[in-house]
């Protein structure tokens, strides 16, 4: 019964995995940017939702409602700005300037707002922490099962997106080649922005979601990034249910091993990864470039 | 030949005995006028920016009343100095504590070094003063896990000769809480959770024992890893053990998701005392939580309603509290009482040595320095070990505020088993 409790928590636990992941693995798999100041940017929007839902006295769901068009614009000027740039300047400039941005992201939160511990979870009220206990001492909270129910969405709402819209259809056109695409009279240049915008507009709301579950201070955002990159990689690179999958199965992983030792909470989670890593390895004939091979391919 | 750091005395002497021989008759004057405004430098490192930027937010308001109140120079053993404080920032990390201590030290030639907050700030400055000789006071960290945690050894004489620290260890923590959870009737079943850090284990091979040995049943599911981001395994079995009593030291946003888990898969309706530890300190900590926060039991190494007063400042508890809250317009915390008590005992080992540019006469009168500074006690003769003074631990509680106050949570004193001198203000109330 203990292990079936283990195993409903790991997979909801998994939901918040893939919720954070989510606008990592659409940047990784789109614009090929492993963007270093993801949980940065998802702590500077819980940050953001948290003033308006402080001063205001609304909802943070609410808040997101006006949080979510502002940090696509971010996204945006981002990609314009700074992503563009660095993107032909070699595959290393990225990860530095996103790093970069990271560093000053979270220096510049705490300059504004100070080193106290904020949460979101005092506007929801009940919701942080209310459940239903289902049979066999198996209980479900209301926050994970929402969390979990939008994970879904979102990546799922993507998904659909990607296969079946023109701007979805030219995102992924752009991903596969943008020289080719251009030829076909697509912008890339357009196109990119737009996936920037798509990506950080998630962003905003997997921050919200890391603010109602859990605590933030300036300082949080790095820490967001190791669990999101592991359900990533155990995924699958690029594709965006194997995000889910992955973070499924990292959540499951750490459960299981937490209930044979507390300690194997994080050795469970990275021992899976590691072993997913070196099966791609192995299976990918050895050459370092095929690892990484999803990249190349379409988002699907 | 002179001693380390005092070269510039040196080469002044050496200079004015050079130029000035013309000027034999004049020479006692000047040289008088000379150390009468000798600069006496303190150099001062805590943690302001980063993860631990909590402990240092009021240091900037502890600095001013300090400088304020050194303004018109120091006095020691008949000399008079300027004391000029070197403030500097850790950034929270320890390469860097050790880093800025060594600057200070070599670069800025301090005479004598305060530091406070956390092993990973206090124990780099503290290896960087005793390598380089410079007497150095540090207070805010188990004294366990300064003491033995930089080499020394049970048994043995003390390897530290330079650097002294004041601070609760896990004996403190044991009467506090042994004092506390006997407020409350319960089944004396104690579920705890230990993470598998310095602070972590110290606690759990110290304390569980005594707890153990004062009647106290301990539950303890094993160490986890800070940054795990589920518990359901440990909270299932506190419910199947049914603790009633709950204790932790955590880093704060674990405690913040283990506590709302916990209240989730219904544990938090079954504990009488939370007892949390290293989180909770402040009160944006316990604000975080919501209304899981009320009532959560906890501990305080300085509090508004402390008997004492600043031995430096003149400035009383009280007035403390209520002069950072004016200005500053955030709640008082006990980190301001500690940071200032630092400079209390400091300044009174510099005026004890009655030569306080002579760092060796420093070091002297910390070893045998006994004074009350505005967090208590600091009594370096009374053992256990000749380079720690043991301060007190007192059991507190969070409890929504009276109406009328700006702020949600208060911090009421709910036991003093550590230094009956401090009032208890409350009855320590069950959680649910």
């Amino acid at each position: 019964m203990i292990w079936a409790d283990q195993i409903v928590q790991g997979i909801f636990l998994g939901g918040y995995y893939a919720l954070i992941a989510c606008g990592l693995s659409f940047m990784f798999g789109v614009l090929r940017i492993i963007n270093l100041a993801h949980g940065s940017i998802a702590v500077l929007s819980a940050y953001l939702v948290w003033m308006l839902a402080d001063r205001w006295n609304v909802s943070p769901f609410l808040a997101l409602v006006a949080i979510v068009p502002a940090m696509a614009a971010a996204g945006w000027l981002l990609q314009r700005t700074v992503l563009e740039r660095s993107l032909r300047s070699g595959a290393l400039t990225p990860l530095l300037s996103t790093f970069g941005l990271a560093v000053m992201l979270d220096n510049l939160l705490f300059e504004k707002f100070g080193a106290d511990t904020r949460s979101l979870a005092p506007n929801i009220g009940d919701l942080a922490f209310n459940s239903w206990t289902v049979g066999g001492g198996v209980t479900i909270g209301q926050l994970a099962l929402l969390t979990f129910g939008v994970a879904l969405a979102l990546l799922g709402g993507l998904q659909l997106f990607l296969n079946r819209t023109p701007l979805g259809r030219a995102i992924r056109a752009t991903a596969e080649d943008a020289d080719t695409a251009e030829l076909v009279g697509i912008d890339s240049r357009r196109v990119y922005a737009a996936a920037a915008a798509i990506a950080i507009a998630t962003v905003a709301i997997a921050g919200t979601f890391l603010g109602m579950r859990a605590t933030f201070d300036p300082y949080t955002g790095p820490a967001q990034l190791i669990f999101a990159f592991e359900a990533i990689v155990i995924g699958g690179t690029g594709s965006l249910w194997g995000t889910l999958i992955g973070g499924i199965v990292l959540g499951v992983a750490q459960n299981l091993g937490s209930q044979v030792s507390p300690r194997g909470f994080l050795i469970a989670g990275h021992a899976v990864f590691f072993v997913v890593l070196a099966a791609r390895f192995v299976l990918a004939g050895r050459d370092p470039r095929t690892l990484f091979g999803a990249l190349r391919r379409a988002p699907i | 030949m002179p001693t380390n750091g005092s070269r510039r005395t040196f080469v002044k002497s050496v200079g004015a005995a050079a130029g000035g021989t013309a000027l034999a008759g004049a020479m006692p004057l000047l040289w008088g006028s000379a150390r009468a405004a000798e600069a006496l430098k303190v150099g001062f490192i805590s943690p302001r920016t980063g993860p631990l930027a909590g402990f240092g937010e009021g240091d900037p308001y502890v600095l001013e009343l300090v400088r304020k109140s050194l303004a018109r120079g120091f006095s020691a053993g008949g000399t008079g100095y300027a004391v000029e404080i070197l403030d500097r920032d850790t950034q929270s990390d320890p390469a860097r504590a050790g880093q800025l201590a060594k600057e200070l030290i070599n670069g800025n030639g301090i005479d004598f070094m305060l530091t406070t907050s956390t092993p990973e700030t206090v124990n780099p400055v503290s290896d960087a003063c005793e390598a380089a000789g410079v007497p150095c006071l540090s207070t805010v960290m188990p004294w366990e896990a300064w003491y033995f945690g930089r080499g020394a050894k049970p048994g043995q004489p003390s390897p530290f000769k330079w650097t002294y620290h004041f601070s609760f260890g896990v004996k403190n923590f044991f009467d506090c809480y042994v004092s506390q959870w006997h407020e409350l009737p319960t089944n004396k079943k104690v579920g705890v959770l230990y993470p598998n850090d310095a602070d972590g284990n110290a606690i759990r091979e110290h304390l569980i024992p005594d707890l153990q040995k004062a009647g106290f049943t301990v539950i303890d599911p094993g160490p986890y890893e800070d940054g795990t981001s589920d518990y359901s395994a440990q909270i299932a079995r506190y419910k199947a053990e049914n603790c009633e009593i709950f204790n932790t030291f955590p880093i704060p946003p674990d405690f913040a998701t283990f506590w709302r888990q916990a209240s989730q898969q219904g544990y938090t309706k079954i504990v009488k005392i939370a007892q949390i530890a290293k989180t909770g300190l402040f009160p944006s900590n316990v604000e975080a939580l919501g209304s899981l926060g009320d009532k959560l039991a906890t501990a305080c190494y300085w509090h508004r309603d402390f008997p004492y007063k600043s031995s430096l400042t003149g400035v009383s508890s009280r007035e403390l509290a209520d002069g950072y809250e004016r200005a500053s317009g955030k709640q008082w915390n006990q980190q301001l009482g500690a940071s200032l008590s630092l400079f209390d005992a400091g300044f009174q080992a510099l005026k004890n040595s009655a030569a306080a540019k002579n760092k060796a006469a420093v070091a002297k009168a910390l070893g045998a320095l006994n004074t009350i500074t505005i967090v208590g006690k600091v009594d370096f003769l009374a053992g256990p070990f000749p380079n720690v003074s043991p301060t007190s631990i007192i059991g507190s509680q969070w409890v929504k505020s009276k109406a009328g106050s700006k702020f949600p949570f208060d911090m009421v004193i709910t036991e003093h088993a550590n230094d009956p001198k401090v009032p208890v203000t409350a009855k320590l109330l069950p959680y649910s």
